[in-house]
């Protein structure tokens, strides 16, 4: 298994040291950022509309490039990352987006096989793997669907299903649940939680405080493209209910 | 399953999605290089049939010597030996005294006509004919020049001089051909491109997805060349039947024109390599405007 010897066991697969971003000359969309998340650990970003949110998981899965500093994904470095280590590096981290993301024109099935389809995935294989990846997201009678006939709900299931198919290392989630109402929220939150205790190592960007007590994870605060708060698991569960 | 065996149906899959997505700019394309390659494929057709009709006039296009009838006939036998070390000689072939006059009575249907001379009036001859790269002015001109040198050659007459016209009414027309061919190749590869481009713009949310799945740079573009490349193959064979149903309608009316001006007809189709040349040079045009295409384009991030 090629993917367990590019990061050693004990090193942890996101680690930012004084990393900044700008877009624009003299104003940062993230400032001097440094940052270690552990394996299988869960993470909620928060901060308002424009702290940077989007920046770091973009940073992360080698989306954008940083203008400073150094990032460390699963062992690679995603400053000198080769037009060819970009793919290989996004086929371990799974990301899902406020807007789902998915393909119209294709079915639910086809959707979540796209993960598996780029990497050249044997077609009774991958239709197995899809299978009980939409049976865990509890869609399996819907695989011969398309996106448009599915409620919001549904559609990010299938998007988690193919951000979790190719079984990441990570998984990123940009306001997954920004679209949804609150039961359709803990349902995708409750799935994204379950891929945590498996293993994978989660960000979710979140404007949804109750999210932060209710899981009681590790909270990282951003404002202004600075980290204003980081608290550890426990701890944020009781400022989650302070705020 | 052989994994790169996959990608490629994958790709091919994609490819077909691709132009039944975008049936109406892709049928454009195939069109647009049909027509193309109907103009140029009909050019070179012409071309063709002109050259064979040329090959076989030139076959007769020889050139006669006219030997010093004084001459012995151990001269004359070295002489068709000298004539056929030539590069440019075919063959050369001895008529004796005796042959020609047998010729000339046979054509004139009697001996009547040179009966009442006492003598053969007829010299011999060398007939020479040439190889087929020789059968023009320069070659003509090289083999009359060793001709004239040669002692008992008294005179030369060579084949009909319209034959250098049409070979070079040939090279006119195989000009006009490639030149038009390129200016409306680059034209069909300019369009094939702009399809491409229209169907990487429509896809551009495919394309941010299999970025964000992990797609690598190939398993973006081959889908793309492919669909070119097929566009390119599909005008390719409309243009091959297009040609060909036009020639087969024309041809008895054609043939029995040329036979009534030049005694003789047979006009050829493409053989089966040529047909496939012209199929491929459809979808060369069409890998080639994807390429195109491409090759502008950044991808996505
Ligand atoms: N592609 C971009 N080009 C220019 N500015 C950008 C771009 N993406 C984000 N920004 C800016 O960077 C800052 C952080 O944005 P973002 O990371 O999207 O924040 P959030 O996700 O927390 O709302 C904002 O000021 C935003 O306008
Ligand atoms: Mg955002």
């Amino acid at each position: 298994m090629r993917r367990r010897m590019t990061s050693a066991p004990g090193e942890s697969p996101v680690r930012l040291y004084h990393v900044s971003k700008s877009y624009m000359a003299g104003q940062f969309a993230l400032q001097d950022v440094s940052l270690e998340i552990r394996r299988g650990e869960f993470v909620f970003l928060t901060g308002a509309s424009g702290a940077g949110k989007t920046t770091l998981l973009e940073l992360i899965f080698a989306a954008e490039q940083p203008s400073e500093g150094q990032i460390v994904v699963l062992g690679r470095n995603v400053a000198r990352l080769g037009a060819r280590a970009i793919p290989a590096l996004r086929r371990r981290v799974g990301v899902v987006f406020q807007d789902f993301k998915l393909l119209e024109d294709r079915t639910v099935e086809e959707n979540v096989r796209l993960a598996l389809d780029v990497i050249g995935t044997p077609r009774r294989e991958a239709r197995n793997r899809v299978f009980s990846m939409l049976k865990s997201v509890g869609l399996q009678h819907r695989r011969f669907h398309h996106p448009r006939s599915l409620s919001g709900g549904e559609q990010q299931r299938v998007a988690l299903a193919r951000a979790l198919v190719n079984e990441p290392e990570i998984l990123l989630a940009d306001e997954p649940t920004g679209n949804l109402d609150p039961e359709l929220t803990l349902e995708i939150m409750d799935l994204i939680a379950a891929a945590a205790t498996r293993g994978t190592t989660v960000v979710v960007a979140t404007h949804d405080h109750s999210l932060i007590e209710r899981y009681g994870k590790r909270w990282l605060r951003l404002e202004g493209g600075r980290i204003a708060e980081d608290l550890p698991a426990t701890a944020g569960v009781e400022r989650g209910a302070a705020r | 399953m052989n994994r790169a065996l996959i990608l490629i149906g994958i790709a091919l899959a994609n490819a077909a999605r691709g132009i039944r997505r975008a049936s109406t700019t892709s049928l454009l394309a195939v069109l647009t290089i049909a027509v193309v390659l109907v103009l140029v494929g009909s050019a070179w057709l012409l071309v063709g049939n002109m050259a064979s009709l040329l090959d076989e006039f030139g076959a007769e296009l020889g050139m006669t010597a006219y030997l010093d009838p004084a001459l012995s006939e151990a001269s004359q036998r070295e002489l068709v030996a000298r004539v056929s070390q030539e590069d440019d000689v075919a063959t050369a072939t001895l008529v004796t005294k005796e042959e020609a006059l047998l010729r000339f009575e046979k054509i004139a249907g009697s001996g009547d006509l040179l009966s009442g001379l006492e003598e053969n009036p007829l010299p011999p001859a060398l007939e020479i004919r040439l190889v087929p790269a020789a059968r023009t002015e320069a070659g003509v001109e090289r083999v009359e020049a060793v001709l004239a040198d040669l002692p008992g050659v008294t005179e030369l007459a060579h084949g009909q001089e319209w034959i250098e016209g049409y070979a070079r009414a040939i090279a006119l027309v195989r000009g006009i051909a490639l030149g038009l061919g390129t200016v409306l190749g680059l034209a069909a590869l300019l369009i094939v491109a702009n399809t491409i481009r229209l169907a990487i713009y429509a896809r551009r949310d495919e394309l941010d997805i299999l970025a964000l799945v992990g797609a690598s740079r190939t398993f973006v573009r081959v889908p793309f060349l492919l669909e070119g490349t097929i566009q390119g193959l599909l005008g390719g064979l409309l243009a091959l039947f297009l040609v060909f149903a036009t020639f087969s309608l024309l041809q008895s009316q054609l043939e029995y024109g040329l036979e009534l001006v030049l005694g003789r007809a047979g006009l050829a189709f493409f053989t089966k390599g040529q047909s496939i040349a012209l199929v491929a040079a459809g979808a060369g045009l069409g890998l080639l405007g994807s390429i195109t295409a491409l090759v502008g384009w950044k991808g996505t991030s």
